[in-house]
């Protein structure tokens, strides 16, 4: 790292960025077909396996790169990895539907990247919508994780303190919530299914995570379609 | 290159001879029989039309015999597969002939998921006379039939049929990439993405599987079958491609699933051209067996390789098909060209080698010479009757006359399928859907 007071030479960035833009270009690239693959009639296996190979060799590379401590790389790279071994594993699930009809994985990211996702989501999609065209539906999932890690980081509890739920209380523990940003018609229901989250025993919000996981998977079906 | 006497002499010495619009759809497949009597063309809307040669007329020596229209059937329609909630396209991704045993053809013609057995013989007799129905096939009234008198046969206007005889159908979960008709005549293998199956001819409702690289854990997924082959006079011996540009040959005495190769080829990696994109062009395209069996010949997206059954770990012969396209890939990746499929062939004799390229261009390589020539299917840049010309792809610089630039190139105008006659040299070439024929010029 440079010394304080140095100015950073200007080559110097644009190298880093060239090279990362083009990689992070390539990366794009690969997400939006895998994405649009999704909604073809029958996909090319073939095909989809050449793409995941691709991603896969290139999160590979950015393994190697992380050693290089420059921030900037980092932060925009992180993001990348994790949503794009979700994506393989997802897409890859889904080739398989003939002999084993199993519902798809949904993209959500790991326990340990939560925090960072919170920090740096914001700088990616600010710089890469501008910039590269076709990042809006490889964004689109990106939202979706996003609104996850939002509900798991807050605790349930404080958001509906002030109301009410108990009328409301019923055998079943933690129906799917619907995402913090629903379609008006929507936001009657999430307070019915509210009371049972509030009981802040441990298992109660394991099980709000699994089905916060259904939900995520249920919203991409929403955003796909 | 220089354009030079020597090119000539591979090949601008064809010259085209027809071209067939059919208008609907695109050609998927072309393929000779073994005699070269027949050519036989399948395409995007599942029909097969099949070619014949003319005999060779006294009158007009000077002409070889012309291919004119033969037989035109329905191989394959759209199916759904409900299970799914998917469509099956019809597209027929191969044809393979039997050999001709009795006056009628058989050929193999497959798309995804279901491969057919087609008979095409010829009538031209009927039988006139008949006793219990009069000529317009109407009963006559029993009442009025006095005599009893034998039908005797007549010659009609030849008419060709196509009938199905076999259907080889739900053996395979993947999309089915090839077909290949065993040398023994009595069974042909059919391989998919991940596995392959042995059929007799004769049963339909059963097949053996014979290479299954099916991971357990679908994520696990990296490598898919690309092509496979038996080999042209061994038949317990075949060969499959990668998606990772290795190359198997498998040898069916060795045991009923043969996931274990007998042999494995792989070039290493050249480490000076590794980019993103090295793994999705070393995905082998196509595998061919030379006519002798005693080389493979395999097409990459940039490269057609030559390589010797005894040696595994390289090829003996490298060409470049259009390297140009080298520093272009990333653009090729973003609009899906990267992923074509092209397909090479061998001439009669095993030295030339021909393979497609983009903007309607095809290439020759001769073996011998090293000499290689790129030539156009194309209406409007050769007249008929008329020599090839052989043309010229200039990567830099200054742009000759006659050359074309890379980045003017069409790549909407891919030659993917090609096929040359077993004995002549006579070419089929398929431009999207156009099919053109070359003949070597009659000296």
């Amino acid at each position: 790292m440079l010394g304080r007071g140095l100015k950073r030479k200007l080559s110097d960035y644009e190298e880093n960025m060239a090279g990362l833009s083009s990689r992070q270009l390539v990366l794009n690239m690969c997400l939006t077909k895998l994405q649009t693959y999704k909604m073809l009639v029958e996909p090319n296996l073939h095909r989809s396996v050449l793409i995941a190979n691709t991603v896969r060799q290139q999160e590979s590379n950015c393994c190697d790169l992380r050693s290089v401590e420059d921030p900037i790389e980092n932060s925009l790279l992180i993001v990348s990895d994790d949503d794009m071994s979700s994506a393989i594993s997802s897409i890859l699930k889904d080739l398989d539907f003939v002999e084993d009809i199993s519902p798809p994985t949904c993209l959500v990211p790991t326990g340990d990247d939560q925090p960072k996702f919170s920090e740096n989501t914001g700088l990616k999609l600010e710089d890469d919508r501008q910039d590269l065209k076709g990042a809006e539906c490889v964004f689109g999932s990106f939202e979706i994780s996003n609104s996850t890690s939002y509900l798991k980081d807050l605790a349930i509890d404080d958001i509906f303190e002030d109301i009410d739920t108990s009328m409301y209380d019923s055998d079943f523990c933690c129906p799917p919530l619907m995402p913090p940003r629903p379609p008006s018609l929507a936001t009657e229901e999430p307070l019915k299914t509210f009371p049972s989250c509030n009981s802040s025993s441990a298992s109660n919000i394991q099980i709000c995570r699994t089905d916060l996981s259904e939900l995520d998977h249920i919203m991409e079906i929403l955003v796909g379609s | 290159m220089e354009e030079d006497v020597e090119t000539r002499k591979i090949s601008s010495s064809f010259l085209r001879d027809h071209s067939y619009a059919t208008e609907a759809d695109i050609i998927s497949t072309v393929e000779f029989n073994h005699t070269g009597e027949l050519l036989a063309t399948g395409d995007k809307g599942g029909r097969v039309v099949i070619f014949q040669r003319e005999q060779e007329s006294k009158n007009q020596p000077h002409r070889r015999g012309e291919y004119n229209v033969y037989s035109t059937f329905q191989s394959h329609e759209p199916e759904f597969d409900y299970l799914k909630s998917l469509e099956i396209e019809e597209k027929i991704n191969k044809i393979r002939w039997l050999p001709q045993q009795n006056a009628a053809y058989f050929l193999l013609s497959t798309n995804d998921k279901t491969v057919k057995l087609w008979k095409v013989s010829e009538r031209d007799k009927r039988p006139e006379g008949y006793n219990l129905k009069d000529e317009d096939g109407r009963l006559r009234d029993p009442s009025m039939i006095t005599m009893l008198r034998v039908p005797v046969l007549r010659p009609m206007d030849l008419m060709v049929e196509a009938t199905p005889r076999r259907v080889f159908a739900n053996a395979h979960t993947y999309h089915i990439n090839s077909i290949s008709v065993n040398s023994d005549y009595e069974t042909y293998m059919s391989a998919d993405d991940l596995r392959i199956n042995l059929w007799n001819f004769e049963i339909t409702n059963q097949s053996f599987n014979i290479v299954d690289i099916k991971p357990a854990n679908m994520e696990e997924l990296t490598e898919v079958i690309t092509a496979a082959e038996f080999h042209p006079h061994h038949c317990n011996t075949f060969v499959y491609s990668s998606s990772k540009g290795t190359i198997r040959l498998c040898d069916m005495r060795t045991s009923a699933l043969c996931d274990r190769h007998a042999k494995f080829f792989e070039e290493p990696e050249d480490p000076s051209n590794r980019s993103f994109f090295s793994e999705i062009i070393s995905s082998i395209s196509d595998v061919k067996f030379s006519h002798s069996g005693r080389y493979i010949m395999t097409r990459d997206y940039l490269t057609v390789k030559v390589w010797d059954l005894n040696m595994e770990n390289r090829p003996i012969e490298t060409y470049q098909v259009h390297d140009y396209l080298r520093s272009k890939l990333c653009s090729l990746y973003e609009n899906d060209c990267i992923f074509d499929k092209f397909e090479c062939v061998w001439n009669g004799s095993d030295s030339v080698i021909m393979t497609g390229s983009y903007n309607n261009f095809f290439r020759m390589f001769d073996r011998n010479t090293k000499r290689d020539v790129t030539l156009e299917a194309s209406r409007e840049n050769s007249k008929p009757r008329a020599i090839l010309k052989p043309r010229k792809v200039c990567v830099g610089g200054k742009r000759r006359k006659d050359e074309i630039s890379v980045d003017s190139l069409d790549f909407s105008k891919k030659i993917l399928h090609t096929a040359w006659h077993p004995s002549e040299n006579i070419i089929a070439v398929a431009a999207t859907n156009n099919l053109y024929i070359f003949q070597d010029k009659v000296n």
